[in-house]
């Protein structure tokens, strides 16, 4: 799986968890929080893309992440790194 | 068992309309109401308020079988001198008696019941009971013409409650009988939130909600482990968790029936309704008591479920930091009877409603109790209403003399 199909996974999450985002464009540079996802919203996203990939690791890690693209690229080397 | 939440209260809609907070995802909170500690009140007073009525019932032979008195908390005001020293002395226990206090966050309480199952069980002292005292106040302070009212605080500041759960734990169990060994436990290293200085909170909400959505899982995975058959689905009649907030449970609860049962989002929502939210109502009213909070949590379980036929309890406790444990007990009508006994629901009710203004001039007010106080006399005329409210005796803060604390019972 990709950088790109990992982007297009939380984008489609982030559009079914945050209300009126169904039509926004995302950027990479996106920030969840600033588009109006709180804690529990975030968390929502992460682990609906984390069970789409098949990728079991602590949601925790995923904390460093300040925006889509930095999400997006921290889960694929988690996921290079596991199949490593 | 017994759950006291204070004399005072304020409803979290008002606050939060009053603080101006959105309100669109305040609703996610899942929160109605929380209890403030007055000036006079402090995790002393609660947990004997909590006490009492346990000692009371208590034949003055049984009561001499207290052999240990374990304070949980995260709220103590002395390094050194523990909790229990006041406890054991207003409550007028046996001196041959065990006294000490448990420090891990929200999952004190756990630690300490955990503890005091593990004394009984050793078999040392056959008859003992261990009166375990969970205890904690959130206190906020402004300082006059400060800013102190900042955004930082907006949803930390509606789910902060106070109260305490006070449990006697013997060879007999009469309301909650918990499964022997029947446990996961979950810890490591991280930093979530903490109290890094005397009335000070701090941490990262976000990454603690990920660390307690983790825990839960991991903790119930190692309790499948240990014990043969059991399922998250079909084991436990009921889950009492650690309520920080009802939001956070909701999460959490999501999250580990996706994961871990298979289940898809509209019987999730179902279970959500029938299994979790008994156990929820009165965290809902008192906001996150931390180091009580699962216990109130298996309280509000037990009040307002169907025991009819006896039913296994799944509780989850998690204390930033962190630790956190999945274990599980069994209630019956016999212990329903009893809890309901203790009209916790009559005790909320009871409690006096601030006004935004009034809970304003006690974010004002509680300087004058900042940790390490040596000497003040607290303002009995302060919110007097609230000292009568529960139409019986309670016990409040009468002073500080050189840091000893010295109270009184007020009816």
């Amino acid at each position: 799986m990709s950088k790109e199909e990992i982007f297009a996974l939380i984008t489609q999450y982030a559009g079914e968890v945050i209300p009126g985002l169904e039509q926004h464009e995302f950027q990479w540079t996106d920030s969840l929080r600033a588009l109006g996802a709180n804690s529990i919203d975030r968390s929502e996203i992460v682990m609906m893309t984390l069970e789409a990939m098949k990728l079991d690791i602590p949601l925790a890690e995923t904390i460093r992440a300040e925006n889509i693209g930095d999400l997006a690229a921290l889960l694929y080397s988690k996921r290079v790194a596991l199949q490593a | 068992m017994n759950v006291f939440a204070g004399t005072a209260s304020v409803d979290v809609e008002k606050l939060a309309l009053h603080r101006g907070l959105d309100m669109t995802r305040f609703s996610n909170l899942l929160m109605k109401e929380k209890t403030v500690a007055l000036p006079y009140e402090d995790p002393i007073t609660f947990g004997v308020n909590a006490a009492k009525p346990l000692i009371d019932a208590l034949s003055a032979e049984e009561k001499d079988r207290i052999e240990v008195v374990i304070s949980c908390t995260e709220s103590a005001f002395d390094f050194g001198k523990s909790m229990s020293t006041y406890f054991h002395s207003l409550l007028d226990l046996n001196r041959n008696c065990r006294l000490f206090e448990l420090k891990n966050a929200c999952y004190s309480g756990i630690a300490g019941l955990q503890t005091a199952i593990n004394f009984i069980l050793s078999g040392v002292s056959p008859g003992a009971k261990v009166l375990l005292i969970a205890t904690d106040i959130s206190r906020f302070m402004v300082e006059e013409g400060g800013e102190g009212l900042t955004e930082d605080w907006s949803f930390f500041e509606p789910s902060s409650g106070a109260g305490a759960v006070a449990a006697l734990i013997s060879e007999i169990p009469h309301i909650f009988q918990v499964d022997v060994g029947a446990s996961g436990y979950y810890g490591y290293e991280v930093m979530d939130t903490c109290r890094p200085a005397p009335d000070k909170e701090a941490g990262d909400a976000d990454l603690s909600l990920l660390s307690y959505l983790d825990c839960c899982e991991k903790a119930f995975l190692e309790y499948q482990k240990r014990v043969e058959g059991a399922d998250l689905s079909a084991t436990f009649g009921y889950l009492a968790m650690h309520t920080p907030f009802g939001g956070m449970v909701k999460g959490a609860h999501r999250n580990i029936m996706r994961k871990i049962a298979k289940a898809r989002p509209k019987e999730i929502e179902a279970d959500f309704d029938r299994r979790v939210q008994p156990s929820l109502n009165y965290c809902q009213r008192v906001g996150n008591i931390m180091g009580a909070s699962t216990l109130m949590a298996i309280a509000s379980a037990i009040d307002h479920g169907d025991f009819a036929t006896s039913q296994r309890i799944g509780c989850f406790s998690y204390g930033s930091g962190c630790c956190s444990e999945f274990f599980s007990g069994v209630a019956g009508q016999e212990g329903q009877s009893r809890l309901r006994a203790q009209n916790i629901k009559e005790h909320l009710d009871r409690r006096y409603e601030l006004t935004m203004e009034e809970y304003d001039e006690l974010l004002v007010t509680n300087n004058e109790i900042k940790f390490g106080t040596r000497n003040v006399v607290l303002n009995a005329e302060f919110i007097g209403q609230a000292r009568t409210t529960h139409g019986k005796p309670t016990l409040f803060l009468r002073e500080i003399k050189e840091f000893h604390r010295q109270y009184d019972w007020v009816s």
